[in-house]
């Protein structure tokens, strides 16, 4: 199994001067399986325009491009660079696309086609020639073929959003963005005018098992993909409850999961490269000789093998 | 049949119909207080066995597809968010109470809730920009849900009747008020605050009812919350939201504008500005009709 970033960064795209290392284009991720080479892609972010003038260039000449994309949710930095990959206007384009639903009664297949209107885009999303099809996706197991088997499970976000964890050959690679921690909402203060011991209570518990079932999801990971948006002092400032984790819980839950591998994903758009290495540098700092887990920054273009 | 015959039945009707459960009341306050902790609204949503089954029970369902079946409300605020279980809460309490699919025999159902709904979100939100007492808002809110809620009993009891008035209005570019008082003597003015007066809704939602069509020979006390509704209305049918039986676009009186201290052009001016937060607000609330189904 081998992963390549094609995007690495959250909430919008930011290209410039000060993003050239880590790069600037929203989520999407290459997956390759096998002798086959079968590919499969994590979102649609802007990362997914490169992706595809790559395939075309690459992968079309040895025949049709056929493809699977999981959306892990259908905020714009996941989607928006769908009306710019390029296989979608090719004929003999196999597509399925994958995906939560959302709390509106919007199917995933609405929510894409969306995004090819006049109001947006000079291409309807019927004058497509790609074959596509959609898919609608809950907590659920599946046999992909070739050997490849799918879990997902539902992450902690504003809107219904998938983590996926691909099993191959006893390798396993698991995404968790976008996400955050599972918190108590129910007040534990015995003095708040709104404490309620049972809420309170039930809560505790309830957050405990929430934040265990994603630890389960991730365990013995050999890449875990996971949400960094924040630092600490960020999240805890002014960032609960955007949906959003930060360095020092990933690599926890890393730890916890006995992950062997945890990538650090989905920076924030204003932090810089400087800002990014110099995170890195503290967090190899504080990890080192400590335990076998290794720490890697997303970089837009970067490769792994498994 | 004789009108009078009509309204004895529709009295019946009414009569049998469940009280509006205090839950809904409760659940109305706590969701449209912004300021609610997430304890409140688990405790009334627990304080009702019947709803929490509900909530919980849409929350288990396929539409979401959670692995793992979630069994509290406190749970299900965890992992949903307060938002989207209070939305869950209200579609399920307010749909309960005021009728499902068999009651609609000649309107048709999503476009009436939808109606209702748009007018409901904007006279909160009319409401809001003029500065109305937050405390109050959400009473604003509710007699726009409710405006036309007469209109349920009618259609259930009398289909038929229901299908030609709904078919005169249309032919004769004529309010549906009108033909309602033409085939069936009653209209849903006075149905529906036959409704209100049933389960005590207080006078402003009374009120309302019986005056959305007819505000010129109003004079108690909640004309602010009446006229808001009336410009709501007018709103929310000239926008396409949802629909509720009545084609016709009814003149809004001079003493609306009067009150609202504008012309009719800086009137439809500021409703238009609305626009984007009313669609906003209506696609959020679309769980409703999720619910309904």
């Amino acid at each position: 199994m081998k992963v390549r970033f094609w995007g690495v960064r959250g909430s919008i795209a930011v290209p410039g001067r000060d993003t050239v290392e880590f790069g600037g284009n929203t989520s999407c991720l290459e997956l390759r399986f096998g002798g086959k080479n079968r590919l499969i892609i994590i979102d649609a972010g802007t990362g997914i325009r490169p992706l595809g003038d790559h395939l075309v260039q690459n992968d079309l000449p040895k025949g049709p491009i056929k493809t699977e994309i999981f959306i892990t949710h259908t905020h714009w930095d996941h989607i928006i660079g769908f009306p710019f990959f390029q296989p979608i206007y090719i004929k003999s384009t196999k597509l399925k696309v994958y995906g939560p639903i959302t709390f509106e009664e919007d199917t995933i297949e609405n929510i894409m086609g969306d995004l090819l209107r006049y109001r947006y885009f000079p291409v309807l999303h019927g004058e497509l020639t790609a074959g596509i099809d959609y898919f609608q996706l809950g907590e659920c197991e599946m046999d992909l073929g070739d050997g490849i088997n799918l879990k997902t499970k539902y992450l902690n976000h504003p809107l219904l959003c998938l983590g996926y964890r691909f099993e191959f050959k006893g390798k396993v690679l698991c995404t968790a963005f976008d996400t955050e921690p599972f918190r108590n909402v129910f007040s534990t203060d015995p003095n708040a005018p709104d404490y309620d011991p049972v809420a309170s209570e039930k809560g505790e518990e309830a957050v405990r098992e929430e934040n265990q079932k994603l630890l389960d999801f991730f365990h013995g990971a050999d890449i875990l993909i996971h949400d960094c948006q924040y630092t600490q002092k960020e999240y805890f400032a002014s960032k609960i409850g955007w949906g959003h984790s930060y360095f020092e819980h990933a690599i926890n839950s890393a730890l916890e999961a006995g992950v062997k591998k945890i990538v650090l994903f989905h920076h924030d758009p204003p932090r810089t490269d400087q800002e990014l290495f110099a995170l890195e540098k503290r967090y190899h700092e504080c990890m080192a000789n400590q335990s076998a887990l290794e720490i890697v920054v997303a970089r837009e273009g970067m490769e792994i093998l498994l | 049949m004789e009108s009078n015959k009509r309204l004895e039945i529709l009295q019946s009707y009414i009569r049998k119909l469940p009280s509006f459960p205090v839950t809904v009341n409760k659940v109305m306050e706590i969701c449209y207080d912004a300021n609610t902790s997430p304890a409140d609204l688990s405790k009334v949503i627990s304080l009702d066995p019947v709803l929490s089954g509900k909530v919980l029970q849409l929350v288990n369902s396929a539409y979401f597809g959670f692995a793992h079946e979630i069994v509290s409300p406190v749970r299900a605020i965890i992992m949903l968010g307060m938002n989207t279980v209070k939305n869950l809460a209200l579609g399920l309490a307010v749909m309960s109470t005021l009728g499902n699919r068999k009651n609609f025999q000649a309107l048709e159902m999503d476009g009436f809730w939808k109606h209702s709904l748009g007018v409901g979100v904007v006279s909160k939100l009319i409401a809001k920009k003029r500065n109305v007492d937050p405390k109050k808002l959400e009473g604003y809110f509710i007699a726009g849900l409710l405006h036309d809620i007469g209109k349920i009993p009618l259609n259930g009891r009398f289909s038929d009747e229901y299908r030609l008035a709904m078919e005169i209005s249309d032919r004769d570019h004529q309010p549906l008020s009108i033909s309602e008082r033409q085939i069936l003597g009653i209209d849903h003015t006075l149905a529906g605050s036959l409704i209100a007066k049933n389960w005590k809704l207080g006078t402003e939602i009374i009120d309302t009812i019986a005056f959305h069509h007819s505000p010129e020979t109003y004079d108690g006390e909640q004309k602010d919350i009446l006229f808001t509704i009336i410009l709501a209305n007018h709103f929310a049918k000239r926008s396409g939201i949802g629909f509720s039986g009545n084609p016709s676009m009814e003149k809004i009186g001079p003493q609306v504008f009067q009150h609202f201290s504008g012309g009719q052009e800086t009137t439809f001016d500021f409703l238009h500005d609305l626009s984007d937060e009313v669609a906003q607000e209506i696609e959020k609330a679309q769980i409703f009709l999720k619910v309904a189904q």
